[in-house]
């Protein structure tokens, strides 16, 4: 990597956040959309390390509580996300208990794991493989609200289920629990700035 | 040692920095129906499409109207032994709130409804403020609105959630579906239609041609 690319930071110039408009990186705010201006987002790594670990302890919880309780004839039965999939397994339900697994378990975990590498990656300098890097993030960005699944369907069912005495389904505290999980992880990878990826570049040419 | 940036050309209208690396790009070449990607790391930038305010225009108000019908009528009937309970679609958040888990029903109901509602109003807002090139004092706010709660509409996560549920109950008992479900369906893709064509490079360029500063 030689030939030195042509980057708005390289410019002098902030790119908005919000509305794209490129912009004198003294100004504080966009000139277009008002928007707060700033060439790289504030504190990325901190922020986005902060929404991580508070994503990490929340994921045990949202594991290992109950996420609903299922009250046949009076009997309560709690079960967790895993014990969910279990059941369904068992049912012969295997598309959606594949459904389930991957937006409650694969999601959020491969997530987590993801913005680590990101982080670790570039706290290292790394310059390899920037553009694998990159749409690795845009994937995680993408997938990030997809884990809300899992909550959204012990909401309905819930919803649904009230026959008084026969069957009652009711909310676990794994739901908030799983919740935050999503919000702290979409939070993180959201504060993640890819372009922090690309700078590194610019450094080892400057040098 | 400090350089002073140039008064570059790249502040012009027809320039954008790729949000994932930061490449400078011209999109002023772009003809109608091509998509702009980024060299570097092939991260989407624009596309130009014709007629693109009225597609979106189009799409968010049938959208409003089927999210009106989706709430007002039986989401869902669940039958087993004789015993019925139905459910509506803004129930689904409700008896979260019976439960006492207030912050989860609040977030629900964001996700699913609330934002999304406030993100249509905005769209058609200031997509007809667009179409009619009126200016108006609200339009950068609302505008900005739009593309802040853009991450946090779920509309599409739910309606997945919604086919999953039914997989998990047909067993137990019979489920009937109600208007809301159908209604609900149909404005899941009408809203996934009007967030895909909202472009956002082209539709700032658009309020900055109507609201020209120096």
């Amino acid at each position: 990597m030689t030939d030195s690319r042509l980057t708005a930071a390289s410019q002098g110039l902030s790119s908005c956040h919000l509305c794209l408009k490129l912009f004198n990186h003294e100004l504080h705010q966009c000139p277009r959309c008002n928007s707060a201006a700033h060439s790289r987002k504030p504190d990325s790594m901190q922020r986005t390390l902060a929404f991580l670990v508070t994503a990490a302890i929340l994921y045990i919880p949202a594991n290992t509580l109950p996420i609903m309780v299922t009250e046949q004839f009076g009997q309560p039965i709690e079960s967790t996300i895993l014990g969910g999939i279990v059941l369904l397994i068992e049912m012969g339900s295997l598309p959606v208990a594949v459904v389930i697994f991957i937006a409650s378990i694969m999601i959020p975990l491969g997530k987590l794991i993801a913005m680590f590498y990101l982080c670790w990656s570039v706290q290292q300098g790394s310059i390899h493989s920037t553009v694998k890097r990159t749409k690795l993030y845009r994937m995680v960005e993408f997938i990030g609200k997809w884990s809300m699944i899992d909550v959204f369907v012990v909401a309905l069912l819930v919803a649904l289920i009230h026959l008084n005495g026969l069957l009652v389904i009711r909310p676990g505290l794994a739901t908030i629990a799983f919740c935050a999980v999503v919000i702290t992880s979409i939070l993180a990878a959201e504060s993640f700035d890819p372009r922090l990826i690309w700078d590194q570049m610019e450094e080892e040419n400057n040098e | 040692m400090y350089r002073p940036p140039p008064k570059s050309i790249y502040q012009r209208s027809n320039y954008l920095a790729c949000p994932s690396c930061d490449l400078i790009f011209d999109i002023s070449s772009l003809k109608t129906g091509d998509t702009a990607r980024c060299t570097g790391c092939n991260h989407f930038l624009t596309t130009h499409r014709k007629g693109e305010l009225e597609h979106v225009a189009a799409f968010v108000s049938s959208a409003i109207i089927f999210l009106m019908i989706a709430c007002s009528f039986p989401f869902m009937a669940f039958q087993a032994n004789g015993l019925e309970s139905t459910m509506t679609l803004p129930e689904t958040a409700f008896i979260l709130w019976d439960y006492k888990m207030y912050l989860l029903a609040f977030l629900i109901a964001a996700f699913i409804i609330v934002l999304p509602a406030v993100i249509l109003i905005s769209i058609m807002s200031v997509t007809i403020a667009l179409l009619l090139k009126r200016k108006h004092p609200w339009l950068n706010t609302v505008a900005r609105s739009i593309f802040t709660i853009k991450n946090w509409c779920m509309v599409e996560v739910f309606f997945i959630a919604v086919l999953v549920s039914l997989v998990k109950i047909t067993r137990m008992a019979t489920i009937e579906m109600g208007l809301s479900f159908w209604a609900y369906a149909i404005f899941s893709v009408l809203f996934v239609l009007t967030i895909s064509r909202l472009d956002r490079f082209q539709y700032w360029r658009r309020i900055e041609m109507l609201n020209p500063h120096d």
